[in-house]
């Protein structure tokens, strides 16, 4: 600041300013500021003190630049040498099996790991230039958690540690958020509980929901038995670049960024994170987050009195599906072992019982894993549905799983809603393409008019499956006639045939809507014709039909714009 | 064949024929003009011949298709695979509506062979199809897409039945099914997991030894093709290791083997090179000089294969790289991209017309979607212009009457009030009014040009060339606005067109018509956009009595087009409407002439 005396120059005991804390002993400068009043200035210029102020806030900046680059420099060197050196390796031993693959396997960890420090980098920069963006996606929270899990597994098992993972009071599902930014967060923080806790360590891991003005706050904990850390260090813990250097476990490495990223996004998405630490003991990290959500929409139609087979080991999710089956009364038995699971196939083949589908949970023993369980199955019941309920990453055993017979997965964690539909349309889709979206038009009244005995034998097969009442038609005359023989609202549908001899179906829909009853204006009425000009279609419209089906009929669109009628 | 589906095929291929505008051009004006007006003549009544057959003989028989007999089953397979040549498509739409009725028959009938059969080839008749509007991401689009998906979907999930079915051919097209997922669904982890299994499937001697007879190497290779098409987007990121490492590897067995090749087909080549910068192996700077000796080494006169990728895809492939990379384009890259597309140029407009086919329109279609308009280069709008003349000639015509319509209504309109386009702020900025008014006129006539890009790119009139629209074809058409606004409005010198090709077909009180998107009241182009709804619904409706038409887009006043505008159509400007319509017709074609001639 300014630290100035202006004094007229005619008088230079007229004050005219003087700021309080103006040096009379260290004047450095005059200004004149008109004809008549000069300005002493006591120490630094403002300019000067401007530029040196910059000038100090630069190499502040540099210094954190140069720190950073410190920092990064050895972390993105340390697997650069890592790939430059063990390619080298690779080359000079490349008739060497083994040691090409262990150079090779060195190269892949390193690679991955460069790749997450870019990654996290540029996650700052976008962070700190306030070029986040956060989507707000429809995603599944099942999804998002077998994703996390699959993503953490391999590293939990190279250190050995026991993990647990609960689920609890999970009702919303489908939730609108970032998936991939959750993803992101999660897997960072069970990573850092992997890492920091020595190997054999216990590894926990929770969610659950808590519903919130019209949200509903999404609660994840990950608690370990590792290293922890001291208060001091949680203070400064979500400051980029801050890492614990804890002695005890060396050869941890990162930029230091992903608490502070994970801190960036959590508050992005009006979340919190709080952390509960003590050295020697163990950490416990717990965030929150509101999410809206989307109402469970539970199908489960094709669900209801069919018969399921269980082979499943393990009893917590066991326990959870046995739940869900029995509330939507599903009839199932189930199995431990390959030896009776064998002898339920044989028992329902005895007594002529089949089972509707075969829900296989990760099986491996001296008997046998899942996929061979599969593939006996398969073998004996190849029209029946497999389905493998597991926490393994479908997309690494998919061809084998397909070949063993098994076309259907459901990821743990399930929950009810997920689960139900995803067997349900397990179960629909075994009906057949023929029937895939058969619908139930039971008390509903069908006036099929169709000149032509084939297509109306036809037309006739495929609609008595919906339970509707179908009356036909050979004719336009004939149609209209029916339609007024009926008491007023009788018939729901009118599908119509355009070309028929006495009356097309033009003329005949033109008639019905004429009717002086209420019912011809709103019975639906859909016309049922090779013709699928544009024109055609616009005709059929004209003359007050509600659409059109092609012919000849295709069953799924045909029950289709029955379902919509 | 049946008689009818013989004389369909001739038709179209007379129509093709016809449409060949240079036929003639060497036998001076007054021929080459009778014999355009006699041919359009013969168009009309074939196209209409065709809408006949179909009617009354193609669609009974699929009315009771559960009566035919073999043979004519056997006929339809043949008609349709006689419509559907992959090179000369000549009626795509007839190919699919067959495979659809008989894919609803064996589904009834319950015969699986022939439904997976079906579902094979109704896949491939929608994939190609819906090239048409490729790269288009509308909601409409997508649903299309994945209705293709589907399809292969059902087909490849046969494969579960794969040790149960006896005939081998069957076999295959599930094999085929399943690949071709890779190339109709839009999602990228999708497509690369698919075509990861089916490499696994067609390697694998479990499924070889159940059908040896089928062409396993083939379906490997074309599967690895299929992979290694996914190598645009490795650089993309967010793909996991065995992603990446099955693309890269698809690639360097598809494309290694033609660095080895002394006259390599680029087609080929490239590929590699692409998926070596994608992967980080070679750089931009080498890539680009890569780049520029293939290009280089391509003479623009060579038609086939190699020279059309050369002389037109990878200039294409060069300016998107430099439009990715901004930061690391120098002057010399400009340069020679101004080379790369004046040669591309070049080469289209000198392409030999009997060579012409859908790939050179697939072509067509990649420099109007990728064009990379910067200083240095020629605008869009020269490139567009220059181009749509020798592409789609019967097109020009129509847009040149429309721009010369809509410039008449716009010159009585600015005659009674010199503010109404005021809305457009670079009309508003010009305050001498004589100028202001040939800017307008100019800029309305240019309209004109663009205001049905889309359907122009998209070539739509293949198909209303030889008869009417099919229901979900019409659906289609609708797409041409967005198609035409995406591509307009992405570049500088075209973007003042682009409302104009995009609302043209919304209603003016916003109740009907599309895109639903398109809100009148925000665009500044409005009122022009008005304009060529009047124009476009007189240049489709008019039949000879333009007081009727008058009145009939009176009475939608307020409602399809605006008051405003309707309200200057009065006895004088219809009169001279009506002049464009009719008397003035020679001119357009002495323009085209003039245009063709110069080419040819």
């Amino acid at each position: 600041m300014a630290r100035g005396y202006a004094v007229s120059k005619k008088d230079l005991s007229k004050i005219l300013y003087r700021s309080d804390d103006f040096n009379e002993n260290d004047i450095v400068s005059k200004v004149d500021l008109s004809d008549d009043t000069v300005l002493l200035l006591s120490g630094k210029d403002p300019i000067t003190e401007d530029l040196e102020r910059r000038l100090e806030e630069a190499e502040s900046a540099n210094i954190a630049k140069e720190t950073f680059l410190s920092n990064m420099s050895h972390d993105i060197r340390t697997p650069m040498n890592a790939i430059i050196g063990m390619t080298a390796l690779a080359k000079k031993h490349i008739d060497e099996k083994s040691r090409l693959i262990d150079s090779l396997n060195k190269i892949d960890t390193a690679s991955l790991h460069l790749l997450s420090l870019i990654n996290e980098v540029l996650d700052m920069s976008r962070i700190n230039s306030g070029k986040l963006q956060i989507a707000n996606e429809l995603f599944s929270l099942s999804d998002l958690i077998h994703d996390t899990v699959t993503i953490i597994k391999p590293q939990m098992a190279q250190k050995g540690h026991e993990f647990e993972l609960h689920i609890d009071n999970i009702e919303y599902e489908d939730l609108y958020g970032d998936i991939q930014r959750l993803r992101q967060i999660y897997v960072n923080i069970i990573n850092n509980a992997v890492k920091y806790t020595n190997n054999n360590g216990h590894i926990s891991v929770s969610f659950s929901e808590e519903k919130k003005d019209g949200s509903c706050v999404l609660l994840f904990n990950c608690s370990d038995n590792g290293i922890g850390m001291s208060e001091e260090f949680i203070k400064k813990i979500y400051d980029p670049f801050e890492r614990a250097g804890n002695s005890t476990i060396s050869g941890i490495e990162g930029t230091g960024l992903g608490m502070s990223i994970v801190q960036k996004l959590v508050q992005a998405m009006g979340g919190e994170i709080n952390i509960d630490s003590k050295v020697d003991e163990g950490t416990s990290v717990t965030i929150r987050i509101p999410f809206l959500y989307s109402e469970p929409a539970i199908a489960a139609n094709a669900l209801q009195g069919k018969r399921f087979l269980l082979l499943m080991k393990d009893s917590k999710s066991c326990e959870v599906l046995e739940k869900y089956l029995k509330e939507y009364q599903v009839e199932y038995e189930r199995t431990t072992d390959f030896s009776s699971m064998v002898s339920a196939l044989t028992e329902a083949d005895f007594s002529q019982k089949p089972y509707d589908c075969f829900l296989l949970g990760h099986v491996d023993d001296s008997t046998g894993n899942s996929l061979d369980m599969a593939s006996y199955i398969h073998r004996s019941n190849p029209d029946t549905p497999i389905v493998l309920i597991s926490d393994d990453d479908w997309e690494k055993i998919e061809y084998d799983a397909n070949r063993s017979g098994i076309e259907h997965f459901i990821p743990i964690p399930f929950f009810r809603k997920s689960l139900i539909n995803a067997l349900d349309t397990v179960l629909s889709g075994q009906q057949g393409s023929s029937s895939s979206s058969r619908i139930d038009l039971s008390g509903k009244n069908i006036l099929l008019v169709e000149d032509n005995l084939i297509n109306r034998e036809i037309a006739l097969e495929i609609l008595r499956s919906t339970g509707a009442r179908i009356d036909t038609a050979e004719n336009g005359k004939e149609a209209i006639e029916r339609f007024e023989n009926t008491d007023e609202g009788f018939y729901n549908i009118i599908l119509m045939d355009i070309q028929m001899p006495v009356m097309d179906g033009y003329s005949a829909t033109r008639n019905i809507r004429n009717l002086s009853r209420t019912d011809g204006k709103t019975v639906k009425i859909y016309a049922m014709s090779a013709n699928i000009f544009a024109e055609d279609i616009a005709k059929a419209r004209e003359a007050g039909m509600d659409g059109h089906i092609a012919k000849p009929i295709d069953i799924n669109k045909l029950m289709q714009t029955l379902k919509q009628a | 064949m049946k008689e009818y589906q013989e004389r369909y095929i001739a038709n179209i291929k007379r129509v093709n024929q016809l449409k060949d505008v240079y036929s003639q051009a060497d036998e001076g004006f007054s021929v080459w003009y009778e014999g355009r007006l006699q041919a359009k003549k013969e168009m009309d009544i074939l196209k209409k011949e065709n809408i006949d057959l179909l009617n009354k003989d193609l669609f009974p028989v699929l009315d009771s298709l559960y009566e035919a007999d073999a043979q004519t089953l056997q006929d339809l397979q043949d008609f349709a695979d006689t419509l559907m040549d992959w090179k000369t498509n000549l009626d795509c739409g007839i190919y699919v509506l067959i495979h659809e009725s008989l894919l609803s028959m064996y589904r009834v009938r319950k015969d699986r062979n022939k439904i997976i059969q079906e579902l094979y080839k109704l896949g491939m008749g929608l994939y190609y199809r819906n090239r048409m509007f490729q790269g288009s991401q509308t909601e409409l689009a997508k649903k299309i897409y994945f209705e293709n998906e589907m399809v292969f979907t059902e087909g490849g999930s046969y494969l579960k039945y794969f040790d149960r079915i006896d005939d081998e051919e069957t076999k295959g097209y599930i094999i085929r099914s399943l690949a071709n997922i890779s190339i109709s669904t839009t999602d990228r982890k999708r497509r690369i997991a698919t075509t990861a299994k089916v490499i696994n499937i067609v390697s694998d001697p479990y499924y070889r030894e159940m059908a040896p007879s089928l062409p396993w190497d083939a379906y490997l290779r074309k599967t690895y093709q299929q992979m290694s098409a996914n190598r645009s987007t490795l650089s993309d990121g967010g793909l996991s290791k065995e992603e990446l490492s099955s693309i890269m590897e698809a690639c360097q067995i598809i494309f290694e083997p033609e660095k080895e090749n002394k006259d390599p087909n680029i087609r080929w080549l490239w590929p590699f090179y692409e998926m070596e910068y994608s992967c980080g192996f070679a750089d931009l700077k080498t890539t680009l000089s890569r780049m520029e000796k293939l290009i280089e080494s391509t003479p623009y006169d060579r038609y086939d294969e190699s020279g059309l990728y050369g002389n037109v895809q990878l200039p294409i492939y060069y300016g998107r790289l430099l439009q990715n990379n901004p930061q690391y384009t120098k002057e010399k890259n400009i340069r020679f991209l101004k080379y790369a597309y004046d040669k591309m140029m070049k080469a289209l407009l000198s392409f030999p017309r009997e060579k012409i086919d859908d790939f050179y329109f697939y072509d067509i279609a990649l420099l109007v979607f990728s064009y990379y308009e910067t200083e240095g280069v020629d605008t869009y709008h020269d490139v567009i212009s220059r181009l749509i003349g020798r592409i789609f000639p019967q097109n020009y015509i129509r847009m040149k009457k429309a721009g010369e319509i809509a410039s008449l209504f716009a010159a009585k309109i600015y005659e009674n009030d010199p503010s109404h386009f005021d809305d457009i702020s670079f009309i508003k900025e010009i305050k001498d009014l004589k100028e202001k008014e040939d800017v307008l006129l100019n800029y309305v006539k240019d309209c004109g040009l663009y205001y049905d890009f889309g359907l122009t790119s998209m070539n739509m009139k293949k198909i209303t060339d030889i008869r009417d629209l099919f229901e979900q074809e019409s659906e289609i058409f609708t797409l041409h606005t967005q198609f035409g606004y995406d591509n307009l409005s992405t570049r500088e010198s075209t973007k003042r067109f682009a409302d104009i090709a995009r609302g043209h077909h919304r209603w003016y009180d916003q109740s009907d018509g599309y895109p639903k998107d398109y809100i009148r009241i925000e665009s500044p182009y409005r009122r022009i956009c008005d304009l060529f709804a009047i124009c476009d619904h007189i240049l489709f409706e008019y039949h000879g009595d333009m007081d009727k038409l008058t009145k009939e887009m009176k009475e939608k006043s307020g409602t399809r087009f605006s008051p405003l505008a309707l309200s200057y159509l009065d006895e004088e400007l219809s009169a001279k409407i009506e002049k464009v319509l009719t008397l003035e017709k020679e001119e357009y074609y002495r323009e085209l002439y003039d245009l063709i001639s110069s080419i040819h």
